[in-house]
């Protein structure tokens, strides 16, 4: 029996999974999926035959140690890397059937990036770093920038939309990444280590925005996060290790042990 | 936000940088521009003095060497031969104590009309000149240099016959870089004889005007032909040719010139492609969230080939534009300053400025091709795996 754990502690099997998401059908679906890399002679084998689905309007985080496979997992959902074998479905679409061309059309028009060191481009203000993926698109510069200056109204920056990246905070940074992530209109966004690299008051401040944009947008949002906070925030989390998903006891304990770590060891007054 | 804000943004991202390779682009087209005006310059400049009915005699074993003054009147009889003019190197020094600053000959004063049409001489300068047996015919530019003027007396000490001699300009010779000055033949001659009791009796070169251009390889041959076995053997060339023959030396510098032209050009590029180089690699991270953000491989590539081509492209305007302001510059002091000689005669033309602006262009296309392209072709998640 497989089992996932939900941010409560509570285990189920993927079918249940799949039942209490009000049997939607799954936005994001992977069959048997494994990723090898090749280093010469070496092998390495980064993901192993994953296979999940995770329904649409969900707010899911991949959780795990270093090398557990969760980045890669979140590159093939997001369309940035090709599994070396199985199948990876994303909003209808089959992706590890995709070229690299291919691909960059299919990111561009359905899925939105949030990166841990936000990655702006210096040179642009907060605007234009949001209207950047609009280039792709044939909207005119004026539409282009209305539409820039809603999402960085969404994310509460409306005013800062002059200023350059050197002039925001690191949490105002990420504020306008997830705007540029979220200025598309993409079905699912895609958070590798969101509050990563930023204080505890300010990855409050993301996880509550990420939050927010499943429940007010019914954005699905796939986050990988070393960060145990952010179990108080999602629907559900994913445990990888060595590239496997965990399921059964195994995820119950991975799980566990991030929400003694989140608790600063005092188990009793998280658990339920 | 467009693409052109997008690759201007970045071009602007160190400024420092930018400027420094816009200065030696720009610099590199402006020399490159530059010398090659030189050859088409030298061709314009020996079109501009040299008439296609007019050849020089002189003797075969260099222009040094003198012939015998009777050959003049010889070849005035040759069929076709419309005027001759036997030319002797005075070398005279103005002032400047044994150096000679233009070039001055002794010439026979009633000839020079019918042997120099094209050059627009007054008839009645010419008219003066032979009447006045110390009179002068100085070219325009050596009246400009030293501001002399019709009616001015002038001494010229030679420096080839060692005798000094008193002259009055009667004329100018109307020609805007010409700095050459004649004198009498006869006038030297009777101080010769005055001082030494022999004349002058030799020439160094005859010029010779045709009656017919087409006819020019004819007449030559058949002077050579008439001093062949003789004591002072001839040969005949267009004045073109002599001219041409004049400035072989420059000629050869300004192949070792365009030679480093060259090099120079090839080295710009090598610094371009690597401040392209250099640029694209500091921006790794960035072009691989571009990338990862849906922009497409070709669309990348174009974007990083813009900005080279834009940067490469500008300067070579600029490169121009300064060339053609200092080409315009040398022409000017070239008037008031003759030891720049030829130089002043250079000038853009529409296709030297052409192939200026396909160097900048070949520059910036070839310095960003390959770190554009290597960027571009990079996937997405080997860039992110490399950088994150």
């Amino acid at each position: 029996m497989s089992w996932l754990v939900s941010p409560k502690g509570k285990r189920y099997t993927v079918a249940q999974m799949r039942w209490v998401t009000n049997h939607e059908e799954p936005l994001v679906r992977t069959v048997a999926v494994s990723r090898i890399y090749r280093r010469g002679v070496d092998e390495i084998r980064a993901l192993d035959r994953v296979s999940l689905e995770i329904p649409a309007g969900h707010f899911v985080a991949f959780m795990g140690p270093s090398g557990s496979g969760k980045s890669t997992l979140m590159n093939l959902l997001a369309g940035l890397d090709r599994p070396s074998s199985g199948e990876v479905w994303v909003a209808g679409q089959r992706l590890d059937i995709l070229d690299e061309d291919e691909l960059a059309a299919w990111r561009a028009r359905h899925v939105g990036l949030i990166f841990q060191f936000f990655n702006l481009i210096p040179v642009l203000s907060a605007r234009d770093n949001v209207a950047l993926p609009l280039l792709l698109t044939h909207l005119d510069k004026r539409e282009r920038s209305r539409r820039a200056d809603i999402a960085l109204r969404i994310v509460g920056l409306q005013d800062r939309a002059s200023h350059y990246p050197r002039a925001l905070s690191g949490g105002e940074q990420q504020r306008v990444a997830i705007a540029r992530a979220l200025v598309t209109d993409p079905d699912l966004i895609v958070a590798d280590e969101p509050t990563g690299d930023l204080d505890a008051r300010n990855a409050e401040t993301i996880l509550s925005l990420l939050r927010r944009l499943r429940s007010d947008f019914g954005k699905t949002i796939i986050m990988v996060t070393h960060d145990p906070r952010a179990l108080r925030f999602v629907d559900m989390a994913f445990h990888l290790d060595k590239g496997t998903l965990l399921e059964g006891e195994e995820a119950a304990r991975a799980h566990e042990a991030i929400v003694v770590a989140a608790s600063g060891g005092v188990v009793g007054h998280v658990l339920p | 936000m467009n693409y052109l804000k997008l690759v201007f943004a970045n071009l602007m991202r160190n400024k420092l940088r930018t400027g420094m390779t816009f200065g030696a682009v720009s610099l590199a087209v402006m020399l490159v521009v530059f010398l090659l005006t030189m050859p088409a310059g030298l061709d314009a400049l020996l079109n501009s003095v040299a008439s296609n009915t007019r050849v020089s005699v002189h003797n075969k074993a260099g222009i040094v060497y003198s012939l015998p003054y009777s050959y003049v009147r010889k070849v005035r009889l040759v069929e076709g031969v419309a005027g001759a003019v036997g030319t002797t190197w005075f070398g005279g020094a103005y002032e400047e104590e044994g150096r000679v600053t233009f070039p001055n000959f002794a010439v026979e004063a009633e000839h020079v009309g019918a042997v120099y049409p094209d050059y627009g001489i007054a008839s009645q300068h010419l008219e003066d000149f032979r009447r006045y047996r110390d009179g002068a015919l100085v070219g325009r530019q050596t009246m400009k240099r030293y501001g002399w003027k019709v009616g001015d007396r002038i001494t010229l000490k030679s420096t080839a016959w060692a005798i000094d001699l008193d002259l009055r300009i009667v004329g100018e010779i109307p020609l805007e870089r010409s700095p050459v000055v004649w004198i009498q033949r006869s006038y030297l001659d009777e101080a010769l004889v005055a001082q030494r009791g022999q004349g002058l009796g030799i020439v160094h070169v005859i010029w010779v005007r045709l009656e017919d251009p087409n006819r020019v390889e004819e007449v030559m041959r058949t002077i050579d032909d008439m001093f062949r076995n003789s004591e002072a053997e001839t040969a005949s060339e267009t004045e073109k040719s002599f001219f041409g023959n004049f400035f072989g030396s420059l000629k050869g510098f300004i192949t070792i010139v365009l030679l480093v032209t060259f090099l120079v050009a090839a080295c710009v590029l090598v610094i371009a492609a690597n401040t392209a180089s250099m640029a694209i690699r500091e921006r790794s991270s960035e072009i691989a969230v571009l990338k990862a953000v849906g922009f497409p491989r070709r669309v990348v590539f174009a974007s990083l080939l813009a900005e080279s081509a834009l940067l490469c492209t500008s300067a070579g305007v600029a490169g121009v534009a300064l060339a053609y302001v200092f080409t315009h510059g040398l022409r000017s002091f070239a008037a008031v300053i003759p030891s720049l000689g030829p130089l002043g005669s250079f000038l853009i033309t529409p296709a030297v400025a052409a192939q200026g602006l396909l160097l900048s262009v070949v520059v910036g296309a070839v310095s960003g091709l390959v770190p554009a392209w290597g960027a571009a072709r990079k996937p997405v998640a080997e860039a992110f795996h490399e950088l994150f």
